[in-house]
Parts: structure tokens; sequence; C-alpha cells
């Protein structure tokens, strides 16, 4: 468990700082949007790295990632926009911290 | 945990409410966002410019009588701008086409109208270009940073001055 704790905080570190960076070298498209996304993948970071309401935490984290990615693929799928190298890494990383974050979460259930 | 509703739920179908809520609310925020931003999303767009000369006389009104066309132009935050700036004066009489910060831009000047006759020479990064006569440039830049910005001539000032509006 411990284990995909930190993988999970790592994951949301590096999209964390994905979206910054995306925010940035993209500036002038809804940048802001981009900084927020990021600034809140770095706390959630946090907050799972402190272990703080471990249940819930998690599951929000879970479920927010999910979001993200259908937003983004809904916004792709209806402009055409988001559609680079850069968001394609930054879509594949949630993917496997969804399913680090199911993983953790049903192991945290067991304990 | 135990006792509350949240915690009766079994894993299994804790995710799986979670995931629904979210792809759900995700896709209906995101046609919303997809909505709003569909008719402003960035673009590359081309300009063709021009030095001007217009009929008056200079010595007796003591100010060039150069000017740019077009003297506005109008692109959206983060779109990608092209321009092809032609120097096309009849004498050999040169012109620089320079920007105040914060801009600056990568310019490929010909040297030729026709570019056929090659490159005269490659910038990177800079915030101004000149050309003599006959010469063409491709500037390229993104637009940044919302404002207007002033582009200009700097050996015919005041009068060939023109603007970079963007809408941010």
């Amino acid at each position: 468990m411990k284990f995909l704790r930190w993988s999970a905080v790592t994951l949301l570190l590096v999209t964390g700082i994905i979206d910054l960076y995306y925010g940035n070298s993209f500036a002038g498209f809804y940048e802001n949007l981009w900084y927020v996304m990021g600034g809140i993948y770095i706390f959630a970071a946090l907050v799972i790295a402190s272990n703080i309401e471990p249940h819930f935490s998690q599951l929000t984290v879970f479920a927010y990632t999910l979001f993200l990615w259908s937003v983004w693929a809904t916004v792709a799928l209806e402009t055409g926009t988001g559609l680079d190298a850069v968001a394609y890494a930054d879509k594949a990383i949630e993917v496997f911290l969804a399913v680090n974050m199911v993983l953790l979460f049903r192991s945290s259930r067991r304990v | 945990m135990t006792g509350t509703g949240f915690g009766k739920l079994s894993t299994a179908r804790l995710l799986m409410v979670a995931a629904i809520i979210a792809i759900v609310s995700g896709a209906s925020v995101g046609l919303g966002v997809g909505y709003v931003i569909h008719y402003d999303a960035p673009t590359t767009r081309t300009f063709y410019m021009f030095d001007r000369s217009l009929p008056f006389n200079e010595t007796l009104f003591k100010i060039p009588h150069d000017t740019f066309v077009p003297d506005t132009i109008t692109v959206n935050k983060g779109d990608h701008v092209v321009i092809h700036f032609a120097d096309i004066e009849s004498t050999p009489e040169g012109h620089t086409f320079t920007m105040d910060p914060p801009y600056t831009f990568d310019a490929v000047v010909y040297k030729d109208v026709t570019q056929g006759g090659g490159v005269a020479g490659t910038f990177t990064d800079v915030p101004g270009a000149i050309l003599g006569q006959s010469q063409t440039a491709t500037i390229t830049f993104t637009a940044n940073w919302a404002g207007t910005f002033r582009y200009f001539c700097e050996i015919h000032q005041p009068t060939m001055t023109g603007y970079l509006v963007v809408i941010g």
C-alpha cells in the first residue's frame, strides 16, 4: 500500500507539473485553467502523501482525474484543441494515475 | 467511515459511482467549455504588409511620407502570427519592421520580392529587421500578451507606425 501511495504522489506531481508547463508554454489559451488544474494536482499530491482522510481523499482524487480526462476528451472532440504531444502525455499519465488510485483505494479499504 | 452511508457501500460500488459522477460531470463541463472556446481557439493568422508613400512633400511638412499598410493588425491572444512584409519602394529606400517590447519575432529576409533570389538573412527572437528596396521578409511570432503594441519603422518616425491589437 505504501508503494501505491507514493506512486500516486509521484504521478500527481508529474501531472501537476505538466499542467503548469502546459499553461505556461501555451500562454494565451486559457492558461489560468491549466494553472488551477496543475495546482490542484500538486495539492492533491500533498494530501495523499500526508494520508489525510485517506478514503475520502483517494476517492476524490480518482474522481478528479476521471473528471479532467472527460473534460479534455469532450473539448478535444468538440473543438480539435488540446490534441498535441504534451496533452497526450499528460492524459496517458492520468490513466495510470486513475488505475493507481483504484488499487490504492481498494487496498486502503481492506485495512 | 464505518456506519456512515459512505462506509456502507462496497469498494467496487463506491468506485463505480465516483467514476460515473466524474465522467458525466466532466463531459458536461467539457461540452460547455468546448462551446465557449469554439470560436476563439488559437490559429495561424497571416497578413501581407507593405510600405506606402503618401503624395506630399516631406521637406515642406517636415515629416516622412511613409506609412505601413495595414497600420493595424488584430489577432486573438495565443494566435500564431505570420506577416509577409515587402519593401515596395520604387527608389532605393530601406524600412525596418520593429516591435515594442515584450514582443520579439523570428524573421527570414529574402533578397527580392519573388523570394527566388534566395535568403538574405535569418533572425531569431529579434525586436526588429531591416529590408532594402524590393526585399521581403516573413515575420513570425505568437501573440502571447494581450493589449495594443506598436510596430514601426525606425527610419521613418513618427509616421510609419502601426499597432498590433491582441484581444485577450
